[in-house]
């Protein structure tokens, strides 16, 4: 029942920039100049380590913290400096903040009762809640009585019960355990498309970012570094940070010795490695190409680079190896292992490259090689 | 035995140490049934017994009697509005500290000054209240020229103890605030409600425990107290403490004292009850030690800030201003009358008053180790050893402390007054009642640190059991230091400054400078009173400064307890 409302809203964040003052190591920019357009209806996940400002961010589309300049505008209306509880806003704590002296029923009610709804309607709307997120029935239970689970359960009924223009999660996950957590981010995604309703979604999972979202805003020194769907950054990161922090890496390094239409042929260490790319390398500049684990492949001998493995870690559904090449050592994984061989640390190795699918970055930052 | 560390040894070890703890546990026993068991004993069988009949005749007699019940319902009426409003002085305090987001520095400055009354002999703020609101007071006379203004009542004691006793609720408030997560404000926010809504609905629920708690702490203070209604409340308004302490002194009748003393303990006892049936253990909050949340709150308007910051401010500064009033008393000729400068009091109180100032030192001097000792002996037997009779010992040790100080004082009085164990009149009588009275807060600091030295060492414990000599020595002899310290500081500065209990106690040969102060009040010798309770509190922050910095050098930063005095 996808019911793409009219009320669906878009979030715009304009040069917004946060600085803290902090007493000893005084101002801190927690965001910098920081622009995104967040589309009606649409997940939008801000992934990033701690400290890189994802949580800041959140809580300036909340309203719980003004930016220190910038413009947040919900659809048409600035509400750079309107508070929190003006927004009408749903939001999901990372420690669920429900309200341990009040039953199940009140603190989904809560904010219904804040708008001064009728008894009925209340009724209606936290037993519709209850029964959005499979807690039909607990109403008269208190927060104490319930699990971790649960309780996230009603955190999500109590945000979503006074039907917001914005729902918005601060790591709302982080506290379960990982079964848990798997099934819980399938009912919040479900629960978002459903309702319709534009949400932000902060993690510094990168698997729940990559399940959950619409969009995925990888954030880094309180920027955003790159924003896309998961595939495009998985596939086309546009730094080696956004390669490295989105799943394990290769960066290759080479010489382009070669370019012919959409075609680049690099040096690496002698060996020539032609590929399909559309990145603009010029004839002599150094590169790295972002090649994932999966798409290198072991062979006893062939056409490719010659190398030594150095480890091998046998997972059954896969085998990771280190296999050194020159001066290089690269992380190879090897789906369904018993399909092919199984090679032994020590033992010499022919590394296959892929011909297309690759992201090569320019030479302009190719001093940063000590990814994985 | 517990297995504890520190309890294990050899097996040729273990013998003299259980040698050791059998004769301590012997001789702790023998002092509180002597000191506290034996007194009330006697105050029991005083009020109940006649002629080797039980009776409650006397009892009846006092509850007919109109001038008791009166006392009783304005000890009741005062406790309680001095229990409401101090509650609410100190809740607007802890608010203001945790959420108008105060510099470090304010906060730290309203700290230390709503410190002050709670180091200070309990006659300060009363003294001050007579400077300023008397007959001949700066504001009543001076400022408003009104002749002959009528202060006391229960007006000005319900006054002057709310500003002695809201630093408790204060205290106990704070940290409970404190430790609230700003999320729950947040999520207030985040479903439409405003800043008041959230702190109607949600913060103010989440402190009802330590509210009542506060509530009840300062009922049984103002119940208790005896300095300040024996100055402010005049003849018209009789509280419990005061009544008694007339019939005793004025009309040597120790029976009726006695009863009336002991009617104080229905509330008194009503008091304990409802803290242990419907405070403890019922907190949603629990205090970690440090502040919930790193981000700032945003609990307050500017205005609502403006508003509780003024508040603070203007309650701090009156009590500066009372404080500076009691210096400036020390220092003039004659207050209300004659302003010229002098140091006269200084010199009458160290001559005359000479004598006062030795027994007290000397009682608060040989009082503070002795009743450090007994706290951590006492807290270590109740917290680390297992023995027949040791939740008796905990409450017996408890006794004296949560009992009022007058029924202390008379069951003393009565005890120790004739052989075969006539104290009256002795040094030893003052010390073993400031010591039994005021050791509880060393007790339950040793229990407490004891807990938490168990937490250290079950993490260590493979290593550390192997010599648990030197485990004892090394680590938890300086782990329980700081229990000591904040034994000897609360008996020393309870030895400076309190009154209820001795003011039954002393004699000729021993006097207290808080007796004297009583004195010179009656006397309306207002200059020595002000410079004898100048003196008191220098010398109480001077001490009490002075264990702080022994106690911040010796102990780990995680262990640390509160100030001593607090």
């Amino acid at each position: 029942m996808i019911s793409m409302a009219a009320s669906s809203l878009e979030i715009t964040l304009v040069g917004v920039s946060t600085v803290f003052h902090h007493r000893r190591r005084g101002d801190i920019t927690a965001v910098k100049n920081l622009d995104l357009h967040i589309h009606p209806g649409e997940f939008l996940t801000l992934l990033g380590a701690s400290g890189c400002g994802k949580t800041t961010t959140l809580r300036m589309i909340a309203g719980f913290q003004p930016p220190s300049s910038g413009q947040i505008r919900f659809g048409g209306e600035d509400v750079t400096h309107l508070a929190a509880n003006q927004r009408d806003i749903g939001f999901v704590f990372q420690n669920y903040a429900l309200f341990p002296h009040l039953s199940v029923f009140e603190n989904v009610a809560y904010g219904l009762r804040v708008k001064r709804r009728s008894t009925s309607d209340i009724e209606s709307s936290v037993a519709q809640g209850l029964r959005q997120v499979g807690l039909q029935g607990l109403g008269d239970r208190m927060i104490s009585e319930l699990s971790g689970g649960q309780q996230q359960r009603v955190a999500l009924a109590r945000a979503i019960a006074i039907k917001p223009r914005v729902l918005l999660f601060d790591e709302p996950l982080s506290n379960l355990d990982a079964q848990l957590r798997v099934q819980m981010r399938g009912e919040i995604a479900r629960l978002q498309k459903e309702l319709a309703i534009t949400t932000v979604y902060v993690t510094h999972d990168q698997e729940e970012a990559m399940a959950i979202s619409d969009r995925i805003a990888i954030m880094n020194e309180g920027q955003i570094v790159q924003i896309g769907k998961a595939e495009e950054l998985y596939q086309r990161p546009v730094s080696p940070f956004v390669a490295g922090f989105l799943g394990n890496t290769n960066m290759i390094r080479g010489r382009v010795v070669a370019m012919q239409a959409d075609r680049a042929t690099l040096d690496i260490a002698g060996y020539r490695w032609t590929l399909v790319t559309t990145a603009p390398v010029k004839i002599g500049d150094m590169c790295d190409a972002v090649v994932r684990p999966e798409a290198l492949v072991l062979t006893r001998d062939g056409d490719g680079l010659k190398g030594v493995v150095e480890s091998r870690v046998y997972l059954g559904a896969k085998a990771e190896y280190l296999v050194r090449v020159g001066d290089q050592v690269f992380q190879v994984v090897q789906w369904n292992p018993v399909a092919g061989e199984l090679f032994k640390a020590g033992q010499g190795v022919c590394v296959t490259l892929p011909a297309a699918g690759v992201q090569l970055l320019g030479a302009h930052i190719s001093s940063d090689r000590s990814l994985d | 035995m517990t297995p504890g560390p520190g309890m294990v040894g050899g097996a040729a070890a273990a013998r003299p140490r259980r040698l050791m703890r059998t004769a301590g546990l012997s001789v702790i026993w023998l002092v509180l049934l002597l000191f506290i068991v034996y007194p009330l004993l006697i105050l029991l069988s005083r009020a109940f017994f006649d002629g080797g009949h039980l009776t409650f005749d006397a009892l009846f007699a006092t509850l007919k009697s109109p001038s008791s019940l009166r006392a009783l319902g304005n000890s009741l009426l005062l406790a309680l509005m001095v229990g409401v409003v101090g509650t609410l002085v100190g809740l607007l305090f802890a608010f203001t500290v945790d959420r108008a987001r105060l510099g470090s520095r304010t906060a730290r400055l309203i700290d230390a000054l709503t410190f002050l009354p709670l180091i200070s002999p309990p006659f300060t703020t009363s003294i001050a209240f007579v400077f300023s609101f008397g007959p001949r007071g700066l504001i009543t006379h001076d400022l408003l020229g009104l002749k002959n203004a009528q202060m006391y009542g229960l007006t000005s004691t319900f006054a002057a103890e709310t500003l002695t006793y809201f630093p408790i609720a204060y205290l106990a408030l704070r940290p409970m605030l404190a430790s609230i997560s700003s999320n729950f404000e947040e999520a207030s926010f985040s479903l439409g409600g405003s800043r008041w809504h959230a702190f109607r609905t949600v913060t103010l629920p989440l402190i009802i425990p330590a509210l009542a708690n506060a509530f009840l702490l300062l009922f049984g203070c103002s119940l208790a107290d005896f300095a300040t209604p024996l100055i402010l409340a005049g003849s018209d308004f009789s509280v419990l403490p005061t009544e008694a302490y007339l019939q005793i002194t004025g009309m040597f009748d120790l029976k009726s004292g006695a009863i009336l003393s002991l009617l104080l303990l229905v509330p008194a006892g009503l008091v304990f009850y409802a803290q242990e049936r419907f405070v403890a253990g019922r907190s949603y909050v629990t205090v970690t030690g440090k502040a919930a949340t790193a981000t700032e709150r945003n609990s307050v308007s500017s205005s609502a800030r403006i508003a509780l910051l003024t508040f603070c401010i203007l309650t701090v500064a009156l009590i500066l201003y009372f404080y500076a009033l009691l210096f400036y008393a020390s220092v003039v000729l004659a207050f209300g009358a004659n302003y010229t400068l002098t140091l006269e009091h200084y010199r009458v109180i160290f001559t005359e008053g000479l004598p006062a100032i030795k027994d007290t030192l000397f009682v608060a001097a040989v009082g503070m180790p002795l009743g450090g000792l007994y706290g951590i002996l006492v807290g270590y037997l109740v917290g680390r050893t297992k023995f027949v009779g040791r939740r008796a010992m905990e409450l017996i040790s408890m006794l004296n402390y949560a009992l009022p100080g007058t029924i202390v004082g008379i069951a003393y009085l009565l005890a120790f007054n004739d052989k075969p164990l006539a104290l009256t009149g002795t040094a030893t009588i003052l010390i073993a009642c400031y010591i039994f009275r005021y050791s509880p807060t060393g007790i339950r600091t040793t229990i407490a640190l004891l807990q938490q030295i168990d937490k250290i060492l079950e993490e260590d414990s493979a290593s550390l059991r192997a010599n648990s000599f030197v485990t004892f020595r090394r680590v938890m002899l300086p782990l329980i230091l700081p229990a000591f310290f904040a034994g000897l500081g609360v008996v020393f500065i309870r030895s400076m400054t309190a009154i209820s209990a001795t003011i039954f106690l002393v004699s000729i040969n021993w006097s207290l400078i808080t007796v004297k102060i009583l004195e010179n009040m009656t006397e309306v010798a207002l200059g020595p009173a002000a410079a004898f309770s100048v003196f008191v509190i220098v010398v109480v922050l001077v001490v009490t400064g002075l264990l702080n910095t022994v106690l911040r050098r010796m102990t780990a930063p995680s262990l640390r307890v509160s100030r001593i005095g607090t």
